[in-house]
């Protein structure tokens, strides 16, 4: 399988993808892209919006009091992002206010004015009126501060000890523990949801983009007609490994780039990251990942070449990608699905169901205790699917690389299957 | 001595007989055609000959054996619908169709310098393939067609689409490989390159092999009948006249049947005596055109009968 036809086939594909621009510039460029985003969205949560404008109206004089001195400390009003106005008023007075108020608030010259009427102090329900009123950013920066007065407050008259008040002040702080097999008990920090958004979108990426690299390539061997000459040479066959080869091998290079830190961060000591987000993946879940990102990668590159070899323009072939799609599409969202609830059913089931493991296991891994002989399993699956899925894909993509002009129709594709070629 | 014999091809696809049992034999040296018109069944032919497809019965032997990866490694072959990597450069695109018959290193990169430069490609050879004209770009498929150094060589309609340049370029080449002791197979519709270059040939037609054997032979045999006449004047005498089978205008001559081989004397003699003004009379000639379309009938090809001349 393979011989000297195979490797020349195999070199001249990662020659070609690797020294491709598009190949160098995603291999840099998606990391970055990457960070990138993390570090927009940062930036839109505590830049992109920076003034808020809030009237905060309370309806003794004693809590206006207090809110303004409590407010006034915090940061956000130090850094002037959130400016405040205070004010003193009944319900009745308030209604008017919020009328005289509204066209500013329409206007967006005051994001928003809280009421916080006397009876907070018994049930801390507070009214908000905004154009905008489910802002979470504003409800973080104001939450605690007004909570804190309101049980200052409530507390104030009865005799309690500073000790007492602390407690009472104290919001909540769920700290997960994982358990695993392993003694003791490992505090889990936000690591572990990163590396599943990590490893979902980059199995999800790797996929889509050498997929429809070789998808390209195939298109292109056959419209230009090379394949012909080709194939005076080399077997559809040995063509056909030696490029999905070729491919696989340049897109585990590149995972392999792209995980480089998170190697280092499981196998040195040279990053080290803040407690919060440390990872808890042992090297042997990455040799696992890669593994298993070679496995579904040569079973999905299979499946571009076949899509390719049926049509011969890019635009039929497109049309004619969804179910391949779709196999990929589906395990995303159940992996995404799963951070919300690791232990689901559909998550533990679809990481040993042929072609959904490939993306959905990646993710369990690194979420949920998965045993050894469960990813062993998955890795099993995978091999069982590429036997079972390449002599058929083989024998469509044999006759389809010949084949030009009218689009093929399913029914004749299926038709292929039993030809002698 | 055959070097290939093809024994009783046959390949369908679906309802349609591409190829029906066709048997030929191409010998030892020979510049051997494949005639037909086109959709005859050439291409599949050639391709089951060089194992791109399967055929659904029948065999290729190559000296005696079984033909295999074997006979590919020393196949040139230069399909119909040509084409290369666009993004390829000139040189890696030759070592490239070089290594995949199993050739590399020094030597091959020797003698691919040597053809660029006999081609006068030596100074695009780190070129793009994309950036190189038309022409240049079926110089360089000539090239990686015989640098591995074929003993077989086989062309589908080598020259469909080449200009005037590269299809003298492709005969010095089929001649070179010639003298060189090399087997050169083509498959062809233009019966007039047929009739220039190759010494054996095999005609096929709506999948059949209709005529086979060695051309001067064939020609002998249908041309005992013919003249092939150019003139000036009415023959339109001849035709019904009993001693004429038929007369067939090809353009530049009309060909003429007569009965018997000894009667193209007394067609002469006849026409002079008509006041036909004789500029070419060649008796015992014909054209593989005409055998073709004695054989596989006009239809297709862009003849029609002479009705009255």
């Amino acid at each position: 399988m393979f011989n000297n036809r195979v490797i020349a086939v195999f070199k001249r594909e990662v020659k070609e993808r690797v020294i491709s621009k598009g190949f160098i510039l995603m291999t840099i460029l998606l990391p970055v892209f990457m960070f990138g985003l993390i570090g927009i969205q940062v930036l839109l949560m505590n830049e992109g919006s920076t003034k808020f404008n809030v009237t905060v109206v309370s309806e003794s004089a004693d809590l206006t009091y207090k809110l303004e001195s409590e407010l006034s400390s915090t940061e956000s009003v130090k850094d002037s992002s959130l400016i405040l106005l205070f004010g003193t008023m009944n319900k009745e007075e308030f209604k008017d206010f919020l009328n005289s108020k509204k066209q500013e608030v329409l206007d967006e010259k005051i994001t928003g004015v809280l009421y916080i009427p006397d009876s907070a102090l018994k049930d801390k329900k507070l009214e908000y009126y905004s154009k905008t009123p489910q802002n979470r950013r504003l409800s973080e920066m104001l939450g605690r501060p007004i909570n804190k007065v309101l049980i200052d407050t409530y507390f104030s008259n009865r005799s309690l000890s500073m000790e007492e008040l602390n407690f009472a002040r104290q919001g909540l702080d769920f700290t997960g523990f994982k358990v695993t097999k392993e003694e003791g008990y490992e505090e889990e920090g936000y690591g572990s949801l990163v590396l599943t958004y990590l490893f979902t979108f980059l199995l999800y990426i790797s996929l889509i983009m050498m997929g429809q690299m070789i998808l390209q390539s195939v298109i292109e061997e056959k419209s230009s007609r090379i394949v012909e000459v080709i194939l005076s040479s080399v077997s559809a066959k040995e063509l056909m490994i030696g490029k999905i080869l070729g491919s696989g091998a340049t897109g585990l290079l590149q995972m392999s780039i792209w995980l480089i830190p998170v190697i280092m961060v499981t196998s040195t000591t040279w990053i080290m990251l803040p407690p919060e987000i440390t990872i808890s993946i042992t090297l042997l879940q990455v040799v696992y990942f890669l593994l298993n990102f070679f496995l579904g990668l040569v079973i999905f590159l299979g499946l571009f070449a076949t899509v390719g070899a049926i049509f011969d323009n890019p635009q039929d072939a497109q049309s004619g990608l969804w179910p391949i799609m779709l196999l990929i599409i589906i395990p995303f969202f159940i992996a995404f699905s799963m951070i919300e609830n690791p232990n689901s059913a559909i998550a533990k089931i679809s990481s040993f169901i042929p072609f959904a493991n490939i993306i959905v296991m990646p993710a369990r891994m690194t979420i949920a205790e998965v045993p050894l002989f469960q990813l062993a399993l998955s890795l099993a699956i995978s091999i069982l699917t590429l036997l079972a899925i390449f002599p058929l894909a083989g024998k469509i993509y044999r006759v389809g690389i010949l084949r030009t002009g009218k689009k093929p129709k399913w029914s004749e594709v299926v038709k292929w299957i039993k030809y002698k070629y | 001595m055959q070097a290939l014999e093809v024994k009783n091809l046959t390949k369908r696809f679906g309802s349609l007989v591409a190829v029906n049992q066709a048997s030929f034999e191409v010998p030892e040296g020979s510049i051997f055609g494949l005639i037909g018109r086109n959709g005859a069944g050439k291409t599949t032919t050639i391709r089951m000959m060089m194992g791109i497809y399967l055929p659904d019965e029948g065999e290729v032997n190559l000296r005696g054996v079984k033909v295999g990866q074997d006979f590919k490694n020393r196949v040139g072959y230069l399909p119909e619908e040509r084409g290369l990597y666009k993004k390829m450069k000139v040189l890696d695109t030759l070592y490239y169709f070089a290594e995949i018959k199993g050739k590399s290193g020094r030597e091959i990169h020797k003698k691919a310098n040597e053809y660029l430069k006999r081609f006068e490609l030596y100074d695009r050879r780190l070129s793009k393939v994309e950036d190189l004209s038309k022409g240049n770009q079926q110089k360089l498929q000539f090239i990686a067609t015989v640098l591995h150094d074929p003993d077989f060589v086989i062309l589908d309609e080598p020259f469909a689409g080449l200009d005037p340049v590269n299809t003298n370029l492709l005969k010095d080449i089929i001649l070179e490989m010639k003298e060189r002791g090399k087997v050169i197979i083509f498959s062809t519709h233009l019966m007039e390159f047929a009739e220039k270059l190759c010494d054996h040939l095999a005609m096929i037609d709506r999948g059949k092999i209709i005529l086979k054997g060695k051309l001067s032979e064939i020609k002998a045999k249908y041309a005992q009948k013919n003249v092939s006449l150019n003139y000036e004047g009415d023959i339109s005498f001849l035709k019904g006249h009993p001693m004429i089978e038929k007369v067939e205008n090809f353009g530049n001559t009309t060909g003429i049947r007569v009965k018997e081989p000894e009667q193209a004397q007394n067609l002469l003699k006849m026409l002079v005596d008509r006041g036909i003004i004789i500029k070419k009379f060649d008796a015992n000639d014909i054209s593989l055109q005409e055998i073709f379309i004695e054989f596989a009938g006009t239809d297709g090809l862009e003849l029609k009968e002479v009705r009255n001349v």
